[in-house]
């Protein structure tokens, strides 16, 4: 028999042949090994968004083995004997079984609740980054659009995933929307009777969440997680200014070996982070909560801290009621404004921002260069506003937790709620418009004057000055001249100009560790150190 | 120190890459011209091959993938190992958890840091300037598209023959509303259907019950006599008929509470003063009863200050005066809480005289 | 504050005003001239209605003697002689029981050092005994609900089902203060439900017995003793003996809330840092 010889050295060219024949994969590869990213430490935000969506798809495929989305009525009789003989849906039971009697069940339960409280954090940071430094601007308006709808779907899987161990939380939770649900004018009941089947609570919610929850909410997101990284694989991702970069090209590393090692280490480090507080911190105990009963509540009852916001502002909401007196009459309560008007508004204004912000400035161009937040006081300060709006009504949605442990009156905390949040968001934006102006004009300050060195000089008057390194050439008379600014840091202390040692790097350092080298002004006339540093 | 400056600068001629005497970097290089990219710096980190500072970075990495191994390990074997099912009291168990997240998360983390600290402290210093060709597309090819997709719609022959217009718009709008009909008509229900419409009435109804008044339960089932309740007591209950306590009566739970005398009377005197006259006559001695669904969004407002005589929601703190007909007085609800009309039976045990008076659980559009 | 609580009540209730040191002086002449007028009336009254009181006294057990001693040194001021209330200052205890006057004196809430929204938890101020006597003292005079004798906490190896049983009787009647997780919770205008993770199985069933400041009343006709017991058991079982199998914090068990505040200070900031690290210069 003839053996036909198999060189295992020419198997991958072989190989990599056979798939160019096929696919002509060779050009586009070579793109993508060459591809160029720009690198700075809040562009990784959103990939903590990515990372935890990943982690939550493998712990949710283990939960989805285990899980029983039934209401049908059954008697517990597992190993918790705190609920033994309770009567309970087979949801709760299954979720009680998922906790205790299947091996590391519960460190998978609470992977995935944190995995998903991180996704929806880590959205909020990267989104407040693009936010602030205006990456949302043309040719990038639908990625932010995407990303806010990123944001709603997350709050929905969260919603739907909160709603689904059926337990007493959750099944307060529930009650909530169903009320939500009945403000709408005209269909409201319709629309409660349509997804619960009937009277709330029914027994077809938890089946209906329980496939929203693991297949429509999660399909829709990761072709939109898809569409979101394609688009900004296609239009490059946007830089800080600085040397060399212009808004014409990408000053980074190439993707491959390096960029990819980092995304791939920082995969790990967000799993780590997952597994370890799932480990050591413990999340939604629902076997405490008992199984959802309509008549019994616990104090405390919240939503995860993305859906806070909302209950909060259904919290603050003053008793105003619309009566309409026509025939038996109508109402529109008051839970219609904040809950459904105020969730609308709240995600479809951010949507519009980017074209609202384009008309206001007449601004048509291309932007792929950031805009430091200090450069747009008025972006910065209308961001500032929402955050805080934000952050008060998402405090409000705590208020009772907040009152009772640092001995609060539950009532003022609703009052400080409703006055705060109208009044602070104006004085955020006040604020930080002015902390804005300030930097900027210091940055201006030091580009005329120079640095201050902290040496004192005496006038031959008597008078005292500091002395100042200019960052520029000089004019005859010694004084510096003015210098354009980039739009990029700054340097405003000595040892950024290589005039001093290093600044001492480290947590654990002494700061008055000594400078090794002496302050030389003098030397070599005004140090030539114009370059931008790119601020890593 | 390998440093190269400009290299494979845009612009640059090409060269042979056939040509043997290329180094495999002086391939890459072409590899980044052709792909319009520029490396402005590429150095190493170290002096020279084999320095001792890179020998450190290679034993702390090696370090860190040696100890994510042995704590990823150690995540398996306690996997697997240590005492995981649940038992009552402080056992071992109690610790299989925090064993795992440890475990599994340093050992993650120690493989990240590990991999992360190759990829910077390791490998060359590069700043390479890929040029972004965003521009639009040239105004020929934007013309080319757009008169062919016109010719499409030219093909087709819309614009001339309007009566296909209209038998799209007629003919085939029903096929997609076809599609999404048994999505939505399946899940359409009549909220307000049958004779005791569920928005309206609830398991006190003697409705549900043969037309008899429905006894007040507990939990369990079992009737309520006066004397079971304590005074400045509160009892939660629920209609005494088959699966009386269960969600399927989600809107009947009640809170059925025995004032003190002096407060009794004051509950009393502002009941009978009910300017719609709801509430007149519903109290049974010291005894009031309550819907426990809040009026705002359907939590049981079940906080009983028996003091303060105030019931509290514990979902939005809206807050309802016992007193005074559960009259709303701090937070979102709008409307009291329902009363429910007590009476004894023959029995003496607790029935409701009727159903609510006032429609149950959070407000609705039609309520009238 | 919409604190529309009929002022007479909450006056009753809570109130003992404080005022500037003249105004008290002035308030303590009063009050001097007043309990002499009150002294001859009563001179006046006892004299013609012989037995009234001497005979109660008369009596009063030993320790109920002592337990005198002490009310009329510590809590007479508010809860005036022999228990019987003073008007805008403290209530009557009579037939509030040895119950209440345990759960209350033991836990430091009485005697009260200031007005508050309500009487907060602090260290006692009598021990065991001397607490034992006040209790013994209020019950003599009025009667009222009594801690019972026995064990207040059910042995789970005779009966298992008791755990769940509390379970189930726990979140009906006790969570929608006092929480799932036993954290407590807020009530209106400054009030509370206190926590859950060290009360004593005595104080426990004092206060479902006596019903403290807003708690309702758990007599023995509403919950039985052998529930109370389960009620007892779950709670210390469950909730103090702190069973976390889902890790070595329990984040307070205050829900959500600090889940949230969780997943920004550690799992953001640790990342945060991570990728500072990542994108800084080596």
């Amino acid at each position: 028999m003839k053996r036909r010889k198999v060189d295992l050295a020419e198997a991958p060219v072989t190989f990599a042949k056979g798939v160019d024949d096929r696919f002509q994969a060779a050009t586009p590869l070579r793109a993508l090994l060459n591809k160029v990213f720009p690198d700075h430490w809040s562009f990784l935000l959103g990939e903590i968004a990515l990372f935890s969506f990943i982690v939550l798809l493998l712990s949710g495929v283990f939960l989805t083995l285990f899980f029983d989305p039934s209401m049908k009525e059954i008697a517990y009789d597992g190993s918790y004997l705190g609920l033994r003989g309770t009567e309970m849906s087979a949801a709760y039971a299954s979720s009680l079984h998922l906790s205790f009697e299947v091996r590391g069940g519960l460190f998978m339960r609470q992977m995935h609740h944190w995995a998903a409280l991180l996704f929806m954090a880590s959205i909020i940071v990267h989104m407040a980054r693009v936010f602030f430094t205006g990456a949302y601007r043309k040719p990038r308006e639908i990625n932010w659009v995407i990303g806010i709808l990123l944001f709603l779907l997350g709050f929905f899987a969260g919603f739907t995933g909160y709603s689904l161990p059926d337990d007493g939380l959750s099944g307060t939770g529930l009650r909530i929307a169903s009320a939500i649900m009945l403000t709408l004018p005209v269909i409201g009941t319709w629309l409660s009777a349509a997804i619960f089947g009937g009277e709330f609570p029914g027994e077809f919610i938890i089946g209906r969440f329980y496939i929203a929850h693991v297949l429509l909410i999660p399909g829709i997101l990761l072709g939109l997680i898809a569409a979101h990284l394609g688009i900004v694989f296609k239009q490059k991702h946007t830089q800080w200014p600085g040397p060399m970069r212009t808004n014409t090209n990408v000053v980074g590393e190439r993707m491959f070996p390096r960029y990819a090692m980092k995304q791939g280490g920082f995969f790990m480090a967000v799993f780590g982070v997952i597994a370890l507080m799932a480990g050591l911190f413990q999340i939604n105990p629902i076997w405490l909560f008992g199984p959802y009963r309509a008549s019994e509540v616990s104090s405390a009852s919240q939503p995860d801290f993305y859906v806070m916001f909302m209950d909060g502002l259904v919290r603050l909401m003053p008793n105003w009621q619309i009566y309409i007196p026509i025939g038996n009459g109508y109402s529109i309560p008051p839970m219609f404004w904040p809950a459904v008007v105020g969730l609308g508004a709240l995600f479809t204004l951010p949507m519009a921002w980017p074209w609202l912000e384009a008309r206001k400035l007449k601004d048509k161009r291309t932007h792929h260069l950031l805009e430091r937040p200090r450069d747009n006081p008025e972006r910065v300060g209308i961001g500032m506003m929402a955050f805080t709006f934000f952050m008060v009504a998402t405090i409000s949605g705590a208020n009772d937790v907040i009152a009772d442990k640092f001995h609060i009156s539950l009532n003022a905390m609703t009052w400080a709620g409703r006055i705060g949040l109208l009044l602070l968001p104006p004085i955020a934006y006040y604020i930080s418009v002015r902390i804005c102006l300030g930097l900027q004009q210091h940055d201006r300050q030091v580009l005329a004057h120079g640095v201050e060195t902290g040496i004192i000089k005496r006038l031959p008057n008597g008078q005292f000055v500091e002395v100042h390194q200019p960052l520029g050439p000089v004019d005859d008379h010694g004084h510096p001249v003015p210098l354009e600014y980039a739009g990029w840091v700054v340097p405003k202390k000595m040892n950024r100009l290589g005039a001093l040692a290093p600044a001492v790097k480290g947590f654990f350092y002494p700061v008055e560790k000594p400078a090794e080298t002496p302050v030389s002004p003098a030397v070599g006339g005004p140090a030539k150190k114009e370059e931008i540093k790119s601020g890593r | 120190m390998t440093t190269v400056h400009h290299a494979g600068e845009a612009g640059t001629p090409p060269v042979d890459v056939n040509d043997p005497h290329l180094s495999r970097f002086d391939i890459v290089k072409e590899g980044l011209r052709r792909d319009d990219i520029e490396i402005v710096t590429y150095e190493s980190q170290f002096h020279g091959q084999n320095s001792k500072a890179e020998k450190r970075v290679v034993r702390n990495i090696a370090l860190l993938f040696a100890l994510s191994g042995i704590l990823t390990l150690a995540f398996v074997v306690f996997y697997i190992v240590w005492p995981w099912e649940f038992e009552l009291g402080h056992t071992m168990s109690d610790y299989y958890t925090p064993i795992l997240g440890i475990t599994l998360g340093l050992g993650l983390l120690a493989l990240g840091f590990g991999i992360l600290a190759w990829a910077k402290k390791l490998l060359p210093h590069e700043l390479s300037i890929q040029q972004r060709h965003d521009q639009p597309s040239p105004d020929d090819e934007r013309l080319i598209t757009g008169q062919t997709a016109m010719f499409v719609a030219d093909e087709l022959g819309v614009q001339r023959r309007p009566l296909l217009k209209g038998a799209i718009a007629l003919g085939l709008a029903p096929v997609g509303v076809a599609i999404g009909a048994p999505i939505l008509g399946g899940l359409i229900e009549n909220p307000h259907k049958g004779d005791l419409p569920m928005m309206f009435t609830t398991g006190f109804n003697p409705g549900n019950n043969n037309g008899q008044l429905v006894r007040l339960t507990r939990e369990d089932g079992s009737p309520i006599r006066p004397e079971d309740v304590s005074t400045g007591g509160q009892m939660t209950v629920y209609p005494g008929i088959p699966g009386g306590a269960t969600n399927h009566w989600a809107d009947s739970p009640t809170l059925l509470i025995h004032l003190r005398a002096d407060d009794a009377a004051e509950t009393r005197k502002n009941a009978d003063a009910d300017s719609n006259g709801r509430n007149v006559g519903s109290m049974y001695g010291n005894f009031v009863a309550y819907s426990k669904i809040c009026t705002h969004a359907g939590c049981p407002a079940s906080l009983y200050e028996q003091q303060t005589n105030r019931l509290l929601c514990p979902c939005h703190q809206s807050q309802f005066l016992i007193t005074d007909n559960a009259q709303p007085v701090f937070g979102p609800a709008t409307r009291r809480l329902p009363m429910l009309p007590l009476t004894v039976d023959e029995e003496g045990f607790f029935v409701a005289a009727s159903d609510f008076k006032d429609t149950v659980g959070p407000d609705f559009w039609e309520r009238p | 504050m919409t604190s529309d609580t009929p002022a007479r009540r909450r006056a009753r209730v809570f109130s003992r005003r404080r005022t500037a040191p003249s105004r008290a002086r002035r308030r303590l002449g009063a009050a001097v001239r007043m309990i002499a007028a009150l002294a001859l009336a009563g001179g006046v009254y006892t004299a013609f209605t012989p037995g009234a009181f001497a005979d109660d006294n008369v009596q009063l057990s030993a320790a109920a003697q002592e337990g005198k001693a002490l009310f009329d040194n510590s809590c007479i001021s508010c809860h005036g002689r022999d228990g019987q209330g003073v008007e805008d200052r403290g209530p009557s205890l009579i037939g509030v029981g040895s119950a209440s006057v345990e759960f209350q004196v033991s836990t430091g809430r009485m005697p009260m050092t200031r007005q508050e929204a309500q009487a907060e938890e602090k260290a006692p101020q009598f021990d065991e005994d001397q607490t034992k006597q006040i209790a013994q003292y209020i019950q003599e005079l009025g009667g009222g609900p009594e801690i019972p004798e026995g064990s207040l906490v059910e042995d789970l190896e005779a009966n298992p089902d008791a755990l769940a049983r509390g379970g189930e009787l726990f979140r009906i009647n006790c969570t929608s203060c006092h929480g799932f997780g036993g954290g407590g919770g807020a009530l209106s205008s400054g009030k509370f439900a206190p926590a859950l993770h060290d009360p004593t199985a005595r104080e426990i069933y004092a206060a479902m017995l006596s019903g403290p400041q807003n708690m309702p009343v758990f007599g023995d006709n509403q919950l039985s003793p052998d529930e109370k017991r389960a009620i007892i058991t779950y709670i210390q079982t469950q909730l103090q003996e702190d069973k976390d199998p889902g890790g070595l914090f329990n984040l307070g068990r205050y829900g959500p809330s600090t889940e949230g505040v969780a997943i920004f200070l550690v799992g953001i900031v640790l990342l945060v840092f991570t990728s500072l690290w990542i994108a800084g210069k080596s």
